[in-house]
């Protein structure tokens, strides 16, 4: 194909406006799908998104589309929308020269939409507005126009679509074809390609997923990592549309993926430059940002001997999501394990999701924290992922924590609402601006702990579900913060310690000590609870002791399925953790997380 | 009380036909089949004996009819399947207990002196609770006066044996209820009395009526408040409790569900029927047609078994035994197994000993007080888990 032809593009958007619908439409239009193929979404190839209807892996597709007689050939990555994955749309963006801004049409302008759009800014690339969803009664297109021209876009280029219904979808290909530039690169150079993910594939190996920049790969070259300079031959070529189909080679500007019996999944670093190893390249690309893991978990295997395939599973996970950073940890209360870095907590849902269904890993999760900078006593400055690991009170000088710049658009009769939830969860006010004239977008400094857990799903309900919500990380600022220890039976559990505010302690440490007498069942014995802060006890309660526990009846047609019945009650108990003589359920260590806070 | 010699053994009938079910019930029973069905059934049942080719060698202690419910089939039945079975080759204790359940709506005193003539000498009443807003909301077919009737009814036509079996922890039931239920119960002087808590047995009516909320049950607080109430007022009505729900005056304990406790053997006859010998146990089909047909075409009507290997009849031993309140006997155990419960189950037991839920007393390992009350924690560490991850 020639490099003129080519057309490379992601799709963005704020969550569920509407991309991976439009993806198929332009997957059905082009042909590279037939209508017996197709499937809502199809590009969701994972259970996981299936379920939940969003969209978790950015997903490349190429697709030749014919425009008056001129065959092109189009490379389209679908991303996800929602904030935790802000990451994966921005490497996605690193691979295209334009982008495909989504906005529905009924619900207008939200805060992924004005992220994604800077995100793609920020990268040169040629926005194309696609407004979306006109077939809905409350679609308001020309609203959407003025927001967009508010936003610094210029709304009469925005194309009209109903992606489910299949309207404008031609206008979007000829948009996608006139307005954006064809790659750019260098064909005579050395071959260099842009690893923007991989996976591991059982029977070839490492998956390599590449945009070449410049030069060409074909099956049989030597190629060179430029990290490590690692060499391999390449076995086999290929580009999804949307199924893997293998080509012989890749040429400038394209899109696709390379297998070349690569079994060391630490040899393949998303955001690395492949080369050739008999004409390599002086430079490798610039690469992608680091991705900054926002909350941190410890990862427990509830079977101790499975810890070493834990970390195999989680080796293999982050080949496929270079977002997951993870590191060996013990906790005394649940022995080995690891603590994980996550972008935001669904991040962390899907990982813990898939290592317990794609690997079988029945896991124990600790409850998320965000990680401190500490200033000691004695002139130390330390990181603390892990609130167990926060020193005592007297040898801090200073704890600084996370924060993020959130921006929050809502209609203007909540802002009220809004800034009340802010104060709440100890936001700083920065700003206010009006995106038209019934909508606002708020600006607020918050906690990266206070908007961790259910502060989206507050938003939500005091803003009858109009308001969105985004937020980049802004730096560490001091925060009068104390560890909150939890203790069963008189001895300090360190997979239930959190850091908290001190204005909030007492009341978390009471929400707690209560959740978990709820969450604990009745032991042998009494099983005394209690929060403490510094080893002063600032709330407490009891598991009563069993009283009853008994089979009624046992006679002779009874006796085998009662067994079975003790059987499966044992086989439930070993899943517990037994945490000094006390069995202590899965949940418990994550919903210590889920109580209220108010 | 002397444990069954190792060579007893028992056969348990199973009459599979109600009138009507109640909303708690699991058993494996039919309702709208009449007379005729019956008689085809005991035939059935006949033939199934017939087939049997060998039965241990020890004398027979005990027969149970088990339902559904027994005394639906009339006597002259039940006395021909007696006659048929006591009057094969096999040696029968000069003592045999022979027991037959009742529903208190099914039976007078004819009817009973018919049963007694048959060969039943003991009966298991199914009385449940002395009230008839409760009896009416578990689809019972009988009042409360219906129960106090069959009592009497059953002292007149002889019956020096009976039991009554009574349930607690009822949608919507009080403490003065379950109170009620036992003084009136206790005032009728019977020589037994089985208590139970109430099960949700799933795909149940109740525990349908559970799920939509239509009854409600007591919390387990009150039900354990129930349990403990029941216990001591047995005690106090010259009731000995001998096992986890049972009671018995004057040593009356049930012979035949001993041998349950003891794994002695245990032959079985009729639908879903389950049988225990030689380290193995079986069950029949559990419809009564697929059962009726087999059994009257010379099939046979095994459904399916498990054998039980030596370390698992052990470990059924221990936690089946500690189930009576003396508990079981290490020499009895010792000459079954020809080895002390210590050398599989010594860590376990030091452990339960130390934990106060067992004690020793001479050559018997028993439930505490306390042990009884978290009985199934003490069997658990009996069982294997099951092997899946
Ligand atoms: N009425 C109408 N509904 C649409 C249209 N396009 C998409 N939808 C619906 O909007 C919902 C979200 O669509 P998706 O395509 O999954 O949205 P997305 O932007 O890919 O969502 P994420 O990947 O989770 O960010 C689905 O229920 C679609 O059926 C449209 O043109 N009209
Ligand atoms: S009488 Fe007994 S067997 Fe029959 S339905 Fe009622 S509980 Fe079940
Ligand atoms: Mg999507």
């Amino acid at each position: 194909m020639k490099q003129s032809d080519i057309r490379n593009f992601s799709i963005i958007a704020h969550i569920d406006h509407g991309k991976s619908t439009l993806a198929d439409r332009l997957i059905e239009t082009t042909g590279a799908l037939t209508k017996r193929e197709m499937a809502p979404q199809v590009l969701d190839s994972m259970d996981l998104e299936r379920e939940r209807g969003i969209t978790i892996k950015a997903q490349a597709v190429r697709l030749d589309y014919q425009s008056q007689g001129h065959l092109y050939e189009l490379n389209l990555i679908d991303t996800p929308g929602h904030v935790d994955f802000t990451y994966e749309v921005s490497r996605a963006l690193q691979a295209c020269e334009g982008a495909l801004l989504v906005i529905d049409a009924a619900q207008g302008v939200e805060a992924q939409t004005l992220a994604n759009l800077y995100l793609a800014l920020e990268h040169d690339l040629t926005v194309i507005p696609v407004i979306n969803k006109i077939d809905l009664p409350n679609a308001d297109p020309d609203r959407v126009r003025e927001e967009l021209i508010e936003i610094g876009l210029d709304g009469t280029e925005a194309i009209l679509v109903s992606a489910k219904q299949g309207i404008g979808i031609a206008e979007a290909l000829d948009a996608i074809v006139e307005r954006i530039a064809p790659p750019r690169g260098d064909s005579q150079g050395p071959l260099r390609a842009l690893i923007f993910d991989s996976r591991f594939d059982s029977y070839k190996g490492v998956l390599v997923y590449i945009r070449v920049v410049d030069g060409a790969l074909k099956v049989g070259d030597r190629v060179r990592f430029m990290a490590n300079g690692a060499e391999f031959d390449v076995t086999e070529i290929g580009v999804f549309r949307p199924h893997p189909v293998a080509v012989s080679e890749l040429q400038t500007g394209e899109v696709g993926f390379f297998a070349a019996a690569i079994k060391t999944v630490q040899d393949t670093r998303v955001g690395d430059t492949v080369t050739l190893a008999a004409n390599p390249a002086k430079e490798s690309l610039p690469g992608y940002r680091p991705a900054q893991p926002m909350v941190f978990s410890g990862l427990y295997p509830v079977d101790t001997n499975e810890y070493g395939r834990l970390r195999e599973a989680l080796e293999k996970l982050q080949l496929n999501d270079a977002a997951l950073t993870f590191e060996p940890e013990t906790s005394a209360a649940l022995g080995f394990g690891f603590r994980a870095g996550f972008l935001g907590l669904l991040h962390l849902d899907v990982i813990q999701e898939r290592l317990e269904r794609e690997y079988n890993i029945s896991l124990i999760t600790t409850a998320p924290n965000v990680v401190y900078q500490v200033q000691l006593v004695n002139g130390e400055q330390i990181r603390v992922d892990n609130p167990a690991l926060m020193p005592v009170a007297g040898d801090i000088v200073e704890i600084q924590e996370p924060v993020v710049t959130a921006s929050i658009i809502t209609p203007s009769d909540y802002i009220g609402a809004v800034m009340e939830l802010a104060q709440e969860r100890r936001g700083v006010y920065k700003d206010l601006s009006y995106i038209d004239s019934q909508r606002a977008m708020l600006t607020y400094q918050l906690p990266l702990a206070e908007i961790m857990y259910d502060f989206f799903d507050q938003l939500k309900s005091r803003t009858r579900g109009y308001a969105s919500f985004d937020y980049q990380w802004s730096g560490y600022v001091p925060a009068d913060l104390v560890r909150l220890d939890i203790l069963i039976n008189g001895e300090v559990v360190d997979a239930f310690s959190i850091i908290v505010h001190r204005d909030k302690a007492y009341h978390r440490g009471r929400a707690l000590v209560e959740k978990l007498r709820d969450l604990i069942p009745r032991q042998l014995f009494e099983v005394p609870l209690q929060a403490s802060i510094g080893g002063r006890v600032i709330a407490r309660e009891t598991v009563r002791a069993m009283r009853k526990d008994v089979l009624a009846k046992c006679y002779g047609g009874d006796i085998s399925r009662k067994r079975k019945l003790l059987e499966k009650q044992k086989e439930g108990k070993k899943r517990m953790k037994s945490v000094g003589s006390v069995d202590i359920p899965q949940e418990a260590f994550m919903a210590i997380l889920r109580v209220e806070d108010k | 009380m002397t444990d069954p010699a190792i060579n007893h053994w028992g056969l348990y009938v199973h009459i599979p036909f109600c009138q009507s079910r109640c909303t708690y019930c699991d058993f494996n029973t039919v309702t709208g089949m009449g007379e005729q069905d019956h008689a085809v059934y005991m035939k059935a049942l006949m033939r199934e004996w017939e087939r049997i080719e060998d039965v241990p060698s020890g004398p027979l202690v005990s027969i149970f009819f088990g339902g559904g419910t027994p005394s639906l089939v009339s006597p002259d039945h039940i006395g021909e399947l007696l006659h048929v079975v006591l009057t094969s080759p096999l040696t029968v204790s000069s003592d045999l207990e022979v027991t037959m359940e009742a529903n208190p709506g099914t039976v007078d005193k004819k009817r009973l002196e018919a049963y007694r003539n048959a060969g039943v000498n003991r009966l298991s009443l199914g009385v449940q609770a002395l009230q008839d807003h409760h009896l009416k909301r578990l689809n019972r077919i009988h009042s409360a006066k219906d129960a106090r009737d069959a009592v009497s009814a059953a002292r007149a036509a002889g019956f020096s044996n009976i039991s009554l079996d009574l349930i607690y922890g009822l949608s919507q039931q009080t403490m003065a209820e379950w109170h009620e239920t036992l003084d009136a119960a206790c005032q009728l002087e019977p020589d037994h009395i089985s208590m139970y808590q109430l099960q949700i047995e799933e795909g149940t009516p109740l525990a349908t009526q559970l799920k939509k909320g239509q009854v409600t049950l007591p919390l387990s607080d009150t039900t354990a408040d129930m349990a403990d109430y029941g216990r001591d007022f047995m005690e106090r009505a010259g009731l000995e409790r001998y096992e986890i729900s049972n009671y018995a005056r004057n040593g009356r304990w049930s012979r035949h569900n001993r041998l349950y406790w003891t794994m002695n053997p245990y032959l079985a006859l009729g639908a879903g029927a389950h049988g225990y010998w030689h380290g193995r146990r079986w069950w029949n089909v559990r419809g009564v047609r697929r059962y009726i047909e087999a059994s009257l075409a010379g099939e046979s009507v095994e459904a399916g078994a498990e054998p039980l290997a030596r370390p698992e009849e052990m470990r059924e031993y221990v936690w089946l035994g500690l189930r009576e309140c003396q508990g079981f006997s290490r020499s009895r155990f010792v000459r079954r197994f020809g080895v002390v419960p210590e050398a599989l189950f010594g860590r376990t037991l030091g452990r339960l000993l130390q934990q106060g839920l067992i004690e020793r007393d001479g050559d018997r390992i028993r439930l505490s007080a306390r042990g009884f009350d978290v009985a199934n924690y003490v069997f658990r560490e009996f069982v294997e888990e099951t092997a899946s991850a």
